[in-house]
Order: C-alpha cells, then structure tokens, then sequence
C-alpha cells in the first residue's frame, strides 16, 4: 500500500490493512527515531480555531525528525477573518508547504480542502465531525498495551464512558475497532448515548455491545475509554452537576479492577477523572497523548513518502 | 392512470395532456414541491392533489405539458417522491412508463441539513451518497451525517 500523497480526512477512509501498516509504522519510528527522517519538508499547521494538543503534537512531530513548521493557530490572524474563502487559503498555502495539517470550526471542511489541494492534507479535527489522528493514537495506545488486539489470540472489553452521542473521539474509535475482536461496554446518561448509527454499525460488524454502570465497567473491562460531559449539552445546570457526579472516576472505585485495566481519555479532562486516579498504575492517559508524537510521525512519514536513510 | 384515448371512459381527475409527460403517484403532501421543483416558468403544468389512489391511498399527480423531464429534475425527484412513477406521453399515448431512476449519488440537488457542515458556509458543491432505500436515507460526503432524504431542502 502506497500511502504517498494521499489526504488523512476519516477514519472511515482506511481498511484495516492501512490501519495495521500505520500502527506497524508508528512503532517502528518509535524504536528507531530516525533524526532526518523530515529534513528538507515543510509543514503548515492552520488552525482555524484553537487546540493545544493536537497542533504541538503535529509540530513536535515533525520537528523532532527534521522538519520544519509554518502556520497559524488563530483564524483571526489570517485572511479568513477578511473573508477569505477556505479553498482560497488552501490553494495558497499548498503554493509554500509539503503537507497540510488544518482544523477547522465547520464538519467537512477537511474533506473539501482534499479536493483542491495536490499536496496532502491530515485532518486535525473538523467541527463535530473527524478528528483521524487522534483515533489512530487511541488505538496505538490499546495495541502497545494489549497486542493481542491486532492479532485477534484474545477478545478485548473496550468500554466507552460518558458523552457517546456528541463525543467525535468515540464515534471514531468505534468506528476503527469494528476491524478488530472486541466486545464494547457502554455507559453514558440519558440523552446521551451512542447514536443508532453506531451501534448499527458494530452490530454489522459482529461485535457484542452492552450498556452497564461504570463500576461495573471498571471491574470488568480491559480499557475504560473515559470523555468529556460538556455543560452546554445540558438545558438544566442542576442536572448536569447531577449526572457529572455520577460519570466520575476516582481512585477508591479502582479496588476491585483487573490489574492490566487502563483508563484512557482524549484529554482535557474536566473532573470526570479525579486527581487521586492519577498516580495509579491504571491511568495511562498522559502516555496515550505522548503516543500522539509516534503515531502523528508514522501519518506524515506516509503521506510525505519519508522513509529511513 | 391512462392518459391514452381509451381510457377516457373514466373521468379523468386530471387534465390529459396530449404530448410531455406525467409523474404519478406522488405521496400526498409533496405533490406542490414537486410542481414546484420541476416545472419551469414557461412551462404549462396541470396538478392534482388528494388523488384516490389505491397504493397510497391519497396521491398526488403532476402533468407537464410538451417535455420530458430533465436529469436534474429526475435527481430531484429521486429524493422527494423517490416511489412515483412516470409515463412519457405522445399524441394521449403513454409511450413510456417507468419509475423514477434511482442515482447512487446526487450532487448539487439539496442543501445539508447539518447547519455546521462546511457545505452551508463555503461556496462549494453539495454531495450525497445513498445509504438506505425506503426510506432513502442519504449521507453528505462533507460532514458525514445521514439523513433521512425528506429532511433536506433541495436547491
């Protein structure tokens, strides 16, 4: 599979052997860091609104392995704000780099932006829509703790707790692990569970899904997938400090959990893991967002056609 | 329904037509849209509504004097009144009939009904891929959300 010059826009885009060849690549440049692997190329990160993580985990990516970065963080210092047209931007900034990484406010913006560029674009987050790179890391990160995820000798317990309707990371998570042998536990308030799409979809797929509580989930799962309650998705305040009670994790309901189980979360976290879960051996989510730097390496070394000299 | 000579023994709930063609069985309730979408502004068009119809119960029919319909409005038809039919009429004749083609995709046909994909904001075409038939549930290539055909507004 030749991944030079293609655009990273869905996670719904890749097979399963793609998907393979990008975790196999991400953990080969994680062994070997190859210092000049993106010397000579240049990336432009536009972010046409903030994100922390995911823009200086793209640069530090590229810049640990030679490459350079150009780009904006904020649309209000660009064009845009003069009313610049997206494809306007695009078909400027392919004139200066070697690969696009943008995020954008509107669902599809990615999609559109692939269809005028020549050089390749990676998603970093479109609106409510995709966010690839992130799920590529979610799942780098369940393989180097269970590999038998991808060679299917055991069937993982992957939970997803917390907003699985509005929640962009699970969708897509769930999306990419419908390639693999697992049975889904789900936990999430009322009015917030995962929409029929997906469960459709993991159904088509074969794989077994229940909803349960999230003690249960914790003393049973292999990864408790944890996200974000967002205040704004609840009418009533009242209710939101109700249910945000309830969806959290903190150290004394770890007691009785599988020794190998681990706590994921996309991150930022606003309270739904507590402090004191830190120091435990079960959360693993500050190295999952380090798998970031390997994984986003493995996505530009394959669009950019970079390989070891 | 018959539009040929013969069939005249009926009383005809809608005007014959002698030559363009006739859209029938149009679920009730969609059957303005329809005349609306495609009849042009020269065209000469004859509408019935609340039609007694043994599939439907209650129809609509949609005649359009001296044409056959064009690739865009078959497109539009596909998505609003994908289970109507059509009858080609020459000299009171129906020549042709045949329900309305269904395409794989539709481009530039309807709007997004997600008011965030990137399709409301940007001067760009509009995409869809069919997903699901009856009901025809379609997906916007952009933004990646299904909906149901009946809830976009179509161009």
């Amino acid at each position: 599979m030749n991944f030079r010059g293609r655009h990273v826009i869905s996670i719904a885009d890749f097979s399963r052997p793609e998907i393979l060849q990008v975790m196999e690549r991400a953990r080969d440049i994680e062994r070997s860091a190859p210092r000049d692997l993106f010397a000579g190329r240049l990336m432009a990160t536009l972010f046409f609104e903030p994100s922390t993580r995911t823009r200086l985990s793209f640069e530090a990516a590229m810049q640990k392995l030679g490459g350079r970065v150009i780009g904006f963080s904020d649309a209000a210092s660009t064009s845009t704000k003069k009313g610049e047209s997206l494809a306007d931007t695009i078909r400027m900034i392919e004139q200066y780099a070697d690969v696009i990484v943008m995020r954008h406010p509107r669902d599809g913006a990615a999609r559109l932006a692939s269809e005028l560029s020549r050089i390749p674009i990676i998603n970093g987050g479109d609106g409510a829509n995709q966010h690839p790179s992130q799920t590529f890391l979610d799942l780098y990160t369940i393989a180097k703790l269970f590999p038998e995820l991808l060679d299917g000798t055991r069937e993982l317990t992957i939970a997803f707790a917390g907003d699985l309707r509005y929640g962009r990371t699970v969708h897509s998570l769930l999306t990419a692990l419908c390639h693999f042998r697992v049975r889904m536990l789900t936990i999430a308030p009322r009015g917030l569970e995962m929409p029929s799409q997906y469960l459709e979809q993991a159904k088509a797929a074969g794989i077994p899904l229940e909803e349960t509580s999230l003690q249960e989930a914790i003393d049973r799962c292999d990864v408790l997938y944890m996200t974000r309650l967002q205040e704004e998705r609840f009418p009533d305040p009242l209710e939101f400090d109700h249910i945000k009670a309830s969806y959290r994790i903190s150290a004394s309901m770890l007691k009785n959990a599988p020794a190998h189980m681990r706590i994921l979360h996309p991150l930022p976290r606003i309270g739904e893991i507590a402090r004191d879960v830190d120091p435990s051996p079960h959360a693993h989510y500050f190295a999952q967002a380090g798998n970031g730097i390997p994984v986003r390496q493995a996505l530009l070394s394959a669009v950019l056609g970079s390989v070891e000299r | 329904m018959s539009d040929s000579p013969s069939g005249a023994a009926k009383i005809r709930q809608v005007e014959a037509i002698a030559n363009g063609t006739v859209i029938d069985h149009i679920p009730a309730g969609m059957t303005i849209k329809v005349a609306a979408l495609i009849s042009g502004s020269d065209d000469q068009v004859f509408i019935g509504v609340n039609l007694r119809s043994s599939r439907h119960g209650r129809k609509g029919v949609v005649k359009i004097s001296g044409r056959e319909l064009s690739e865009r409005n078959l497109a539009s038809l596909a998505l609003i009144a994908p289970e109507a039919t059509i009858c080609i009429i020459r000299e009171y004749a129906v020549i042709v009939k045949k329900t309305v083609p269904m395409p794989d995709r539709f481009q530039d046909i309807a709007l997004c009904a997600n008011p965030n994909c990137v399709t409301n904001h940007e001067k760009w075409s509009t995409r869809f891929e069919v997903v699901g038939r009856s009901p025809l549930h379609v997906r916007c290539v952009y933004c990646e959300r299904s909906f149901e055909a009946t809830d976009l507004v179509l161009i």
